[in-house]
Protein backbone atom coordinates (compact mmCIF):
# COMPACT_ATOMS: atom_id res chain seq x y z
CA UNK A 1 0.00 0.00 0.00
CA UNK A 2 1.48 3.24 -1.16
CA UNK A 3 1.38 5.96 1.54
CA UNK A 4 -0.44 9.46 0.91
CA UNK A 5 0.35 13.11 1.80
CA UNK A 6 -1.42 16.06 2.14
CA UNK A 7 0.63 18.74 -0.77
CA UNK A 8 -1.75 21.72 -0.86
CA UNK A 9 -4.75 22.99 0.41
CA UNK A 10 -7.18 25.65 -0.28
CA UNK A 11 -10.25 27.31 1.06
CA UNK A 12 -12.84 29.74 0.74
CA UNK A 13 -14.38 30.76 3.73
CA UNK A 14 -16.80 33.63 4.90
CA UNK A 15 -13.72 34.84 7.71
CA UNK A 16 -11.34 35.72 5.16
CA UNK A 17 -9.45 35.05 1.82
CA UNK A 18 -7.92 31.86 1.66
CA UNK A 19 -6.02 30.32 4.57
CA UNK A 20 -4.10 33.02 6.28
CA UNK A 21 -7.71 35.04 6.34
CA UNK A 22 -9.23 31.90 7.90
CA UNK A 23 -6.57 31.30 10.40
CA UNK A 24 -6.64 35.58 11.21
CA UNK A 25 -10.10 34.98 11.43
CA UNK A 26 -9.81 32.30 13.92
CA UNK A 27 -7.13 33.59 16.12
CA UNK A 28 -8.91 36.33 15.91
CA UNK A 29 -12.16 34.81 17.27
CA UNK A 30 -14.24 36.18 14.93
CA UNK A 31 -17.65 34.40 14.28
CA UNK A 32 -18.91 35.03 10.75
CA UNK A 33 -22.89 34.46 11.73
CA UNK A 34 -25.38 36.88 11.24
CA UNK A 35 -29.01 37.60 10.73
CA UNK A 36 -30.19 36.86 7.51
CA UNK A 37 -32.27 39.73 5.73
CA UNK A 38 -35.58 37.95 3.88
CA UNK A 39 -35.52 34.79 6.07
CA UNK A 40 -38.14 35.83 7.90
CA UNK A 41 -39.97 35.76 5.19
CA UNK A 42 -40.45 31.76 5.18
CA UNK A 43 -43.15 30.57 7.42
CA UNK A 44 -42.38 28.45 10.16
CA UNK A 45 -38.39 28.92 9.72
CA UNK A 46 -37.43 29.54 13.19
CA UNK A 47 -33.75 29.84 12.31
CA UNK A 48 -32.89 33.35 11.09
CA UNK A 49 -29.32 32.91 11.17
CA UNK A 50 -26.69 32.15 8.59
CA UNK A 51 -22.98 32.24 7.93
CA UNK A 52 -22.61 33.70 4.58
CA UNK A 53 -19.64 34.47 2.42
CA UNK A 54 -19.94 37.00 -0.44
CA UNK A 55 -18.36 35.53 -4.31
CA UNK A 56 -15.26 37.39 -5.21
CA UNK A 57 -13.61 37.46 -8.39
CA UNK A 58 -15.83 35.49 -9.89
CA UNK A 59 -15.58 36.91 -13.04
CA UNK A 60 -11.79 35.79 -13.36
CA UNK A 61 -13.44 32.55 -14.40
CA UNK A 62 -14.12 32.93 -18.14
CA UNK A 63 -18.05 32.93 -18.73
CA UNK A 64 -17.43 30.35 -21.25
CA UNK A 65 -16.68 27.87 -18.09
CA UNK A 66 -18.24 29.74 -15.29
CA UNK A 67 -22.15 29.35 -16.87
CA UNK A 68 -22.41 26.55 -15.95
CA UNK A 69 -21.43 27.34 -12.36
CA UNK A 70 -23.48 28.09 -9.12
CA UNK A 71 -21.56 29.52 -6.47
CA UNK A 72 -20.78 26.14 -4.82
CA UNK A 73 -18.99 25.60 -8.14
CA UNK A 74 -17.32 29.16 -7.86
CA UNK A 75 -16.02 28.35 -4.65
CA UNK A 76 -14.45 25.11 -5.29
CA UNK A 77 -12.69 26.49 -8.08
CA UNK A 78 -10.71 29.17 -6.43
CA UNK A 79 -10.24 26.59 -3.77
CA UNK A 80 -8.63 24.36 -6.31
CA UNK A 81 -6.73 27.00 -7.62
CA UNK A 82 -5.13 27.67 -4.60
CA UNK A 83 -4.48 24.06 -3.28
CA UNK A 84 -2.77 23.28 -6.63
CA UNK A 85 -0.65 26.45 -6.12
CA UNK A 86 -0.11 25.95 -2.67
CA UNK A 87 1.09 22.21 -3.88
CA UNK A 88 3.39 24.41 -6.40
CA UNK A 89 1.60 20.74 -8.74
CA UNK A 90 2.62 21.10 -12.63
CA UNK A 91 -0.71 21.94 -14.08
CA UNK A 92 0.33 19.92 -17.32
CA UNK A 93 -0.05 16.62 -15.15
CA UNK A 94 -3.67 17.00 -14.93
CA UNK A 95 -4.99 15.89 -18.02
CA UNK A 96 -2.50 12.81 -17.83
CA UNK A 97 -5.05 10.44 -16.51
CA UNK A 98 -3.38 10.38 -13.28
CA UNK A 99 -4.92 13.05 -11.60
CA UNK A 100 -8.17 12.59 -10.48
CA UNK A 101 -11.35 14.82 -8.26
CA UNK A 102 -13.95 13.75 -5.90
CA UNK A 103 -15.80 17.20 -4.19
CA UNK A 104 -18.80 16.47 -2.29
CA UNK A 105 -21.64 18.30 -0.90
CA UNK A 106 -25.05 18.13 0.72
CA UNK A 107 -27.63 18.10 -2.16
CA UNK A 108 -25.33 20.33 -5.32
CA UNK A 109 -26.76 23.44 -6.08
CA UNK A 110 -29.62 24.74 -3.89
CA UNK A 111 -30.09 28.03 -5.25
CA UNK A 112 -30.54 26.74 -8.96
CA UNK A 113 -31.93 23.44 -7.72
CA UNK A 114 -34.65 26.12 -6.52
CA UNK A 115 -34.54 28.59 -9.33
CA UNK A 116 -35.12 25.55 -11.57
CA UNK A 117 -38.24 24.38 -10.10
CA UNK A 118 -39.59 27.91 -9.43
CA UNK A 119 -39.49 28.42 -13.33
CA UNK A 120 -40.75 24.87 -13.86
CA UNK A 121 -43.38 23.70 -11.42
CA UNK A 122 -46.02 26.56 -11.31
CA UNK A 123 -47.11 26.51 -15.03
CA UNK A 124 -45.72 22.86 -15.81
CA UNK A 125 -43.36 25.01 -18.35
CA UNK A 126 -40.13 24.29 -19.14
CA UNK A 127 -39.87 26.58 -22.32
CA UNK A 128 -37.99 29.48 -19.34
CA UNK A 129 -35.58 26.93 -18.69
CA UNK A 130 -32.11 27.39 -19.39
CA UNK A 131 -29.83 25.06 -20.06
CA UNK A 132 -27.32 25.69 -17.96
CA UNK A 133 -29.50 25.52 -14.92
CA UNK A 134 -28.89 21.73 -14.15
CA UNK A 135 -25.57 22.05 -14.75
CA UNK A 136 -25.32 24.41 -11.68
CA UNK A 137 -27.54 21.78 -9.24
CA UNK A 138 -26.42 18.59 -10.10
CA UNK A 139 -24.84 16.37 -7.20
CA UNK A 140 -21.69 16.33 -8.93
CA UNK A 141 -21.40 20.09 -10.29
CA UNK A 142 -18.66 21.11 -8.04
CA UNK A 143 -16.96 17.81 -8.65
CA UNK A 144 -17.59 18.43 -12.71
CA UNK A 145 -17.32 22.18 -12.79
CA UNK A 146 -13.79 21.91 -11.47
CA UNK A 147 -12.81 19.03 -13.46
CA UNK A 148 -13.71 20.83 -16.62
CA UNK A 149 -12.24 24.02 -15.73
CA UNK A 150 -8.84 22.23 -14.68
CA UNK A 151 -8.76 20.00 -17.34
CA UNK A 152 -8.54 16.78 -15.10
CA UNK A 153 -8.80 13.68 -17.04
CA UNK A 154 -8.56 11.15 -14.18
CA UNK A 155 -10.89 9.64 -11.68
CA UNK A 156 -14.29 12.29 -11.21
CA UNK A 157 -16.77 12.32 -8.49
CA UNK A 158 -18.86 13.39 -5.91
CA UNK A 159 -19.91 11.93 -2.45
CA UNK A 160 -22.84 13.02 -1.24
CA UNK A 161 -23.21 11.82 2.34
CA UNK A 162 -24.29 15.72 3.58
CA UNK A 163 -21.83 16.52 6.44
CA UNK A 164 -19.79 13.85 5.87
CA UNK A 165 -19.27 14.53 2.52
CA UNK A 166 -15.57 16.26 2.21
CA UNK A 167 -14.63 13.87 4.70
CA UNK A 168 -15.47 10.86 2.62
CA UNK A 169 -14.29 12.33 -0.64
CA UNK A 170 -10.71 12.77 1.47
CA UNK A 171 -11.19 9.02 2.39
CA UNK A 172 -11.94 8.10 -1.47
CA UNK A 173 -8.78 10.36 -2.16
CA UNK A 174 -6.66 8.15 0.34
CA UNK A 175 -7.87 5.12 -1.43
CA UNK A 176 -7.04 5.65 -4.79
CA UNK A 177 -3.66 6.95 -4.09
CA UNK A 178 -3.05 4.23 -1.59
CA UNK A 179 -4.15 2.09 -4.14
CA UNK A 180 -1.58 3.52 -6.98
CA UNK A 181 -4.83 3.65 -9.33
CA UNK A 182 -4.19 8.03 -9.26
CA UNK A 183 -1.04 9.75 -8.18
CA UNK A 184 -2.85 12.95 -6.84
CA UNK A 185 -6.42 13.33 -6.05
CA UNK A 186 -8.25 16.59 -5.43
CA UNK A 187 -10.61 16.30 -2.59
CA UNK A 188 -13.07 18.02 -0.20
CA UNK A 189 -16.47 19.15 -0.53
CA UNK A 190 -18.61 22.40 -1.54
CA UNK A 191 -21.35 23.66 0.03
CA UNK A 192 -23.75 26.95 -0.37
CA UNK A 193 -25.83 28.50 1.99
CA UNK A 194 -29.91 28.82 1.40
CA UNK A 195 -32.95 28.81 3.36
CA UNK A 196 -34.19 25.66 1.76
CA UNK A 197 -30.86 23.99 3.56
CA UNK A 198 -31.30 25.66 6.77
CA UNK A 199 -35.21 24.31 6.42
CA UNK A 200 -34.14 21.07 6.47
CA UNK A 201 -32.69 20.99 9.96
CA UNK A 202 -35.24 23.14 10.97
CA UNK A 203 -38.08 21.31 10.64
CA UNK A 204 -36.29 18.58 12.92
CA UNK A 205 -35.33 21.08 15.61
CA UNK A 206 -31.64 20.62 15.29
CA UNK A 207 -31.29 24.60 14.16
CA UNK A 208 -30.53 27.45 16.79
CA UNK A 209 -33.30 29.71 16.80
CA UNK A 210 -32.70 31.02 20.33
CA UNK A 211 -30.28 33.81 19.34
CA UNK A 212 -31.67 35.28 16.48
CA UNK A 213 -31.23 38.90 17.79
CA UNK A 214 -27.48 38.00 19.22
CA UNK A 215 -26.05 35.74 16.16
CA UNK A 216 -22.35 35.74 17.11
CA UNK A 217 -23.70 34.12 20.56
CA UNK A 218 -24.22 31.18 18.37
CA UNK A 219 -23.50 27.96 17.22
CA UNK A 220 -22.52 26.50 20.39
CA UNK A 221 -20.47 23.74 20.35
CA UNK A 222 -19.96 21.45 23.65
CA UNK A 223 -21.55 24.35 25.75
CA UNK A 224 -24.61 24.22 28.31
CA UNK A 225 -26.35 26.73 26.35
CA UNK A 226 -26.18 25.10 23.07
CA UNK A 227 -29.75 25.29 20.85
CA UNK A 228 -28.94 23.71 17.21
CA UNK A 229 -26.28 24.19 14.34
CA UNK A 230 -25.98 27.37 11.85
CA UNK A 231 -25.61 26.94 8.46
CA UNK A 232 -23.10 27.96 6.60
CA UNK A 233 -21.23 28.49 3.22
CA UNK A 234 -18.08 27.69 1.43
CA UNK A 235 -15.60 25.18 0.11
CA UNK A 236 -12.11 23.09 1.53
CA UNK A 237 -9.89 20.88 -0.96
CA UNK A 238 -6.68 19.57 -0.60
CA UNK A 239 -4.49 17.84 -2.72
CA UNK A 240 -3.91 14.73 -1.69
CA UNK A 241 -0.78 12.82 -3.66
CA UNK A 242 1.65 9.74 -2.98
CA UNK A 243 4.31 10.07 -1.05
CA UNK A 244 7.10 9.46 -3.37
CA UNK A 245 5.45 11.12 -6.55
CA UNK A 246 5.60 14.35 -3.90
CA UNK A 247 8.82 13.53 -2.28
CA UNK A 248 10.20 13.77 -6.05
CA UNK A 249 8.83 16.90 -6.90
CA UNK A 250 10.82 18.28 -3.96
CA UNK A 251 8.48 20.06 -2.05
CA UNK A 252 7.12 20.08 1.64
CA UNK A 253 3.88 18.47 2.40
CA UNK A 254 1.52 19.46 4.69
CA UNK A 255 0.65 16.36 6.15
CA UNK A 256 0.33 12.64 5.97
CA UNK A 257 -2.49 10.89 5.78
CA UNK A 258 -1.99 7.78 8.34
CA UNK A 259 -5.68 6.89 8.69
CA UNK A 260 -9.20 6.98 7.93
CA UNK A 261 -12.61 5.00 8.64
CA UNK A 262 -16.45 5.82 7.93
CA UNK A 263 -19.06 3.68 9.04
CA UNK A 264 -22.78 4.15 10.29
CA UNK A 265 -24.22 4.14 13.65
CA UNK A 266 -27.55 1.88 11.88
CA UNK A 267 -30.36 2.89 14.68
CA UNK A 268 -31.25 6.08 13.56
CA UNK A 269 -31.98 8.11 10.52
CA UNK A 270 -31.02 11.82 12.12
CA UNK A 271 -29.66 11.24 15.12
CA UNK A 272 -25.57 10.09 15.71
CA UNK A 273 -24.58 7.77 18.94
CA UNK A 274 -21.76 7.51 21.06
CA UNK A 275 -20.75 4.22 19.92
CA UNK A 276 -21.06 4.62 16.08
CA UNK A 277 -18.75 7.22 16.38
CA UNK A 278 -16.08 5.57 18.89
CA UNK A 279 -16.46 2.68 16.58
CA UNK A 280 -15.33 4.95 13.63
CA UNK A 281 -12.64 6.70 15.30
CA UNK A 282 -10.97 3.56 16.50
CA UNK A 283 -10.94 2.04 13.30
CA UNK A 284 -9.21 4.87 11.92
CA UNK A 285 -6.72 4.66 14.49
CA UNK A 286 -6.39 0.79 13.57
CA UNK A 287 -6.06 1.84 10.06
CA UNK A 288 -3.74 4.25 11.17
CA UNK A 289 -1.60 1.83 13.57
CA UNK A 290 -2.19 4.00 16.15
CA UNK A 291 -3.46 3.87 19.79
CA UNK A 292 -5.33 6.67 21.50
CA UNK A 293 -2.54 8.17 23.02
CA UNK A 294 -0.60 8.65 19.68
CA UNK A 295 -3.44 11.71 18.89
CA UNK A 296 -2.80 14.90 20.08
CA UNK A 297 -5.72 16.76 19.26
CA UNK A 298 -9.29 15.89 18.07
CA UNK A 299 -10.78 18.26 15.84
CA UNK A 300 -14.66 17.36 16.88
CA UNK A 301 -17.47 17.63 14.16
CA UNK A 302 -19.36 19.39 17.48
CA UNK A 303 -22.36 21.24 15.36
CA UNK A 304 -23.96 22.50 18.78
CA UNK A 305 -27.21 20.47 18.58
CA UNK A 306 -28.20 19.14 21.82
CA UNK A 307 -28.10 15.71 20.62
CA UNK A 308 -25.33 15.45 18.24
CA UNK A 309 -22.70 17.05 20.20
CA UNK A 310 -23.66 14.24 23.42
CA UNK A 311 -22.97 11.83 21.68
CA UNK A 312 -19.57 13.35 19.99
CA UNK A 313 -18.30 14.11 23.45
CA UNK A 314 -19.42 10.29 24.65
CA UNK A 315 -17.68 8.11 22.19
CA UNK A 316 -14.60 11.04 22.30
CA UNK A 317 -14.55 9.89 26.58
CA UNK A 318 -15.13 6.54 25.49
CA UNK A 319 -12.08 6.17 23.29
CA UNK A 320 -9.79 8.96 24.24
CA UNK A 321 -10.62 9.58 28.09
CA UNK A 322 -10.38 13.69 29.00
CA UNK A 323 -6.27 14.24 28.47
CA UNK A 324 -6.37 15.22 24.53
CA UNK A 325 -7.91 18.62 23.54
CA UNK A 326 -11.04 18.88 21.61
CA UNK A 327 -11.32 21.94 19.29
CA UNK A 328 -14.61 22.47 17.69
CA UNK A 329 -14.64 25.34 14.75
CA UNK A 330 -18.40 25.84 14.04
CA UNK A 331 -18.80 28.49 16.35
CA UNK A 332 -16.86 30.95 14.18
CA UNK A 333 -17.74 29.46 11.03
CA UNK A 334 -21.33 27.81 11.36
CA UNK A 335 -22.16 24.48 9.93
CA UNK A 336 -20.58 24.42 6.29
CA UNK A 337 -22.04 20.71 6.04
CA UNK A 338 -20.60 18.50 3.12
CA UNK A 339 -17.49 20.83 3.10
CA UNK A 340 -17.22 21.48 6.53
CA UNK A 341 -14.68 18.30 7.04
CA UNK A 342 -12.24 19.36 4.39
CA UNK A 343 -12.13 23.34 6.13
CA UNK A 344 -11.87 22.29 9.44
CA UNK A 345 -9.00 19.49 8.52
CA UNK A 346 -7.30 22.44 6.66
CA UNK A 347 -8.02 24.85 9.70
CA UNK A 348 -6.60 22.87 12.27
CA UNK A 349 -3.52 21.69 10.16
CA UNK A 350 -2.93 25.38 9.64
CA UNK A 351 -3.13 26.05 13.36
CA UNK A 352 -1.05 23.06 14.62
CA UNK A 353 1.86 23.94 12.35
CA UNK A 354 1.40 27.66 14.03
CA UNK A 355 1.57 25.88 17.20
CA UNK A 356 -1.66 27.50 18.50
CA UNK A 357 -4.88 26.03 18.68
CA UNK A 358 -8.15 28.40 18.94
CA UNK A 359 -10.42 28.37 21.75
CA UNK A 360 -14.07 26.70 20.82
CA UNK A 361 -16.16 29.75 20.40
CA UNK A 362 -18.93 30.18 22.23
CA UNK A 363 -18.16 27.69 24.40
CA UNK A 364 -18.07 29.20 27.95
CA UNK A 365 -19.95 26.51 30.22
CA UNK A 366 -19.35 22.54 28.89
CA UNK A 367 -22.59 21.34 29.32
CA UNK A 368 -23.10 18.16 31.54
CA UNK A 369 -23.77 16.06 29.10
CA UNK A 370 -20.53 16.89 27.05
CA UNK A 371 -18.21 16.21 30.26
CA UNK A 372 -15.47 13.77 30.29
CA UNK A 373 -13.41 15.27 27.44
CA UNK A 374 -10.76 18.26 27.74
CA UNK A 375 -12.38 21.05 25.94
CA UNK A 376 -10.24 24.01 24.24
CA UNK A 377 -11.71 27.21 26.07
CA UNK A 378 -8.43 28.91 25.70
CA UNK A 379 -5.96 29.40 22.97
CA UNK A 380 -3.83 26.47 23.48
CA UNK A 381 -0.22 26.13 22.42
CA UNK A 382 1.63 23.13 22.21
CA UNK A 383 4.10 21.08 19.52
CA UNK A 384 0.78 19.25 17.97
CA UNK A 385 1.79 16.56 15.81
CA UNK A 386 -1.03 14.00 15.29
CA UNK A 387 -5.08 15.13 14.54
CA UNK A 388 -8.22 13.11 14.50
CA UNK A 389 -10.83 14.51 12.41
CA UNK A 390 -14.73 13.76 12.86
CA UNK A 391 -17.70 13.90 11.33
CA UNK A 392 -21.05 13.05 11.12
CA UNK A 393 -24.20 13.35 8.52
CA UNK A 394 -27.65 12.38 8.60
CA UNK A 395 -28.36 8.69 8.43
CA UNK A 396 -25.72 7.79 11.28
CA UNK A 397 -23.07 8.12 8.70
CA UNK A 398 -19.48 8.99 10.59
CA UNK A 399 -16.29 9.48 9.61
CA UNK A 400 -12.65 9.95 10.37
CA UNK A 401 -9.29 10.84 9.05
CA UNK A 402 -5.95 10.87 11.21
CA UNK A 403 -3.18 13.19 9.92
CA UNK A 404 0.28 13.88 11.32
CA UNK A 405 2.10 17.14 10.12
CA UNK A 406 4.93 16.58 8.20
CA UNK A 407 8.19 19.08 8.30
CA UNK A 408 6.39 22.07 9.66
CA UNK B 1 -42.26 48.50 -30.89
CA UNK B 2 -40.17 50.11 -33.27
CA UNK B 3 -36.79 48.85 -34.84
CA UNK B 4 -34.50 51.44 -31.90
CA UNK B 5 -36.04 49.64 -29.17
CA UNK B 6 -35.92 46.13 -30.65
CA UNK B 7 -32.06 46.75 -31.11
CA UNK B 8 -31.68 47.84 -27.86
CA UNK B 9 -33.73 45.20 -26.02
CA UNK B 10 -31.48 42.77 -27.89
CA UNK B 11 -28.63 43.99 -27.40
CA UNK B 12 -29.26 44.12 -23.55
CA UNK B 13 -30.32 40.33 -23.61
CA UNK B 14 -26.37 40.00 -25.04
CA UNK B 15 -24.46 42.59 -22.14
CA UNK B 16 -26.71 41.07 -19.79
CA UNK B 17 -26.61 36.99 -20.53
CA UNK B 18 -23.32 36.94 -22.34
CA UNK B 19 -21.23 39.56 -21.16
CA UNK B 20 -20.56 41.18 -24.60
CA UNK B 21 -19.24 44.42 -24.46
CA UNK B 22 -21.60 47.19 -25.84
CA UNK B 23 -18.95 48.07 -28.72
CA UNK B 24 -19.04 44.48 -30.01
CA UNK B 25 -22.85 44.76 -30.67
CA UNK B 26 -23.10 45.62 -34.26
CA UNK B 27 -25.80 44.69 -37.28
CA UNK B 28 -23.34 42.67 -38.70
CA UNK B 29 -21.62 41.10 -35.99
CA UNK B 30 -22.27 36.81 -36.19
CA UNK B 31 -23.96 35.61 -33.53
CA UNK B 32 -20.59 32.24 -33.12
CA UNK B 33 -17.72 33.87 -34.96
CA UNK B 34 -17.44 37.33 -34.03
CA UNK B 35 -19.53 36.88 -30.94
CA UNK B 36 -18.71 33.64 -29.12
CA UNK B 37 -21.79 32.09 -28.31
CA UNK B 38 -21.83 27.79 -28.93
CA UNK B 39 -24.83 25.45 -28.99
CA UNK B 40 -25.50 25.59 -25.53
CA UNK B 41 -25.67 29.32 -25.46
CA UNK B 42 -28.36 29.57 -28.22
CA UNK B 43 -30.81 27.97 -25.43
CA UNK B 44 -30.22 30.63 -23.72
CA UNK B 45 -30.41 32.88 -25.70
CA UNK B 46 -34.02 31.64 -26.71
CA UNK B 47 -34.60 31.35 -23.43
CA UNK B 48 -33.82 35.47 -22.50
CA UNK B 49 -35.50 36.73 -25.96
CA UNK B 50 -38.73 35.21 -24.60
CA UNK B 51 -38.46 36.63 -21.53
CA UNK B 52 -37.24 39.96 -22.90
CA UNK B 53 -40.02 40.70 -25.82
CA UNK B 54 -42.39 38.34 -23.82
CA UNK B 55 -42.95 36.20 -27.13
CA UNK B 56 -42.94 32.40 -27.84
CA UNK B 57 -40.24 31.33 -30.27
CA UNK B 58 -38.60 27.90 -28.64
CA UNK B 59 -40.15 25.77 -31.53
CA UNK B 60 -40.10 28.07 -34.49
CA UNK B 61 -37.70 26.79 -36.78
CA UNK B 62 -36.63 30.09 -38.63
CA UNK B 63 -34.43 30.68 -35.47
CA UNK B 64 -32.14 27.86 -37.29
CA UNK B 65 -31.55 30.43 -39.76
CA UNK B 66 -30.16 33.23 -37.58
CA UNK B 67 -26.65 33.88 -37.74
CA UNK B 68 -26.00 38.08 -37.46
CA UNK B 69 -27.19 39.99 -34.63
CA UNK B 70 -29.84 42.05 -37.63
CA UNK B 71 -30.87 38.73 -38.32
CA UNK B 72 -32.43 38.96 -34.76
CA UNK B 73 -33.61 42.01 -35.06
CA UNK B 74 -35.65 41.38 -38.42
CA UNK B 75 -36.64 37.81 -36.72
CA UNK B 76 -38.24 39.69 -33.72
CA UNK B 77 -39.64 42.84 -35.64
CA UNK B 78 -41.42 39.51 -37.20
CA UNK B 79 -42.83 37.70 -34.16
CA UNK B 80 -43.82 41.03 -33.24
CA UNK B 81 -45.90 41.77 -36.22
CA UNK B 82 -47.31 38.58 -36.61
CA UNK B 83 -48.26 38.40 -32.85
CA UNK B 84 -52.27 39.65 -32.25
CA UNK B 85 -52.38 42.57 -30.93
CA UNK B 86 -48.87 44.18 -30.83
Amino acid sequence: MKRAVISGMGVVTALGDGLDGLLEGLHAGQSAVQRMPGWEDYKGLRSLVGAPLQLKNEKAIPRRNRRSMGRMSIYAVQAAEQALADAAFDREQLSGGRVGCVIGSTMGGAQALTEAFEIMIPERDLSLLNSMKFFQCLSHTAAMNVSQYLGITGYVAATCAACVSSLQAIGLGLDLVRSGRQDAVLCGGSEELHPTVTATFDILFATSSGFNDNPRETPRPFDSRRDGLVCGEGCGLVLIEEYEHAMARGIRPWAEILGYDTNAGGTHVSQSNRDGLRICMANALRDADLKPENVDLISAHATGTLQGDAEEAGGIADLFGEDTPVSGLKGHLGHTLGASGAIELAATLGMMRDGVICATRNLHTPGKDCAGIRHVTDPLENHFQTVIKNGSAFGGINAALICRLMNH
Amino acid sequence: MNRSEIIEKTNAVFEESFEIAPEQLIPTAHVFNDLGLDSLDTVDLVVALQKKFTVSIRDDARIREIRTLNDIYDFIATIISETPNS
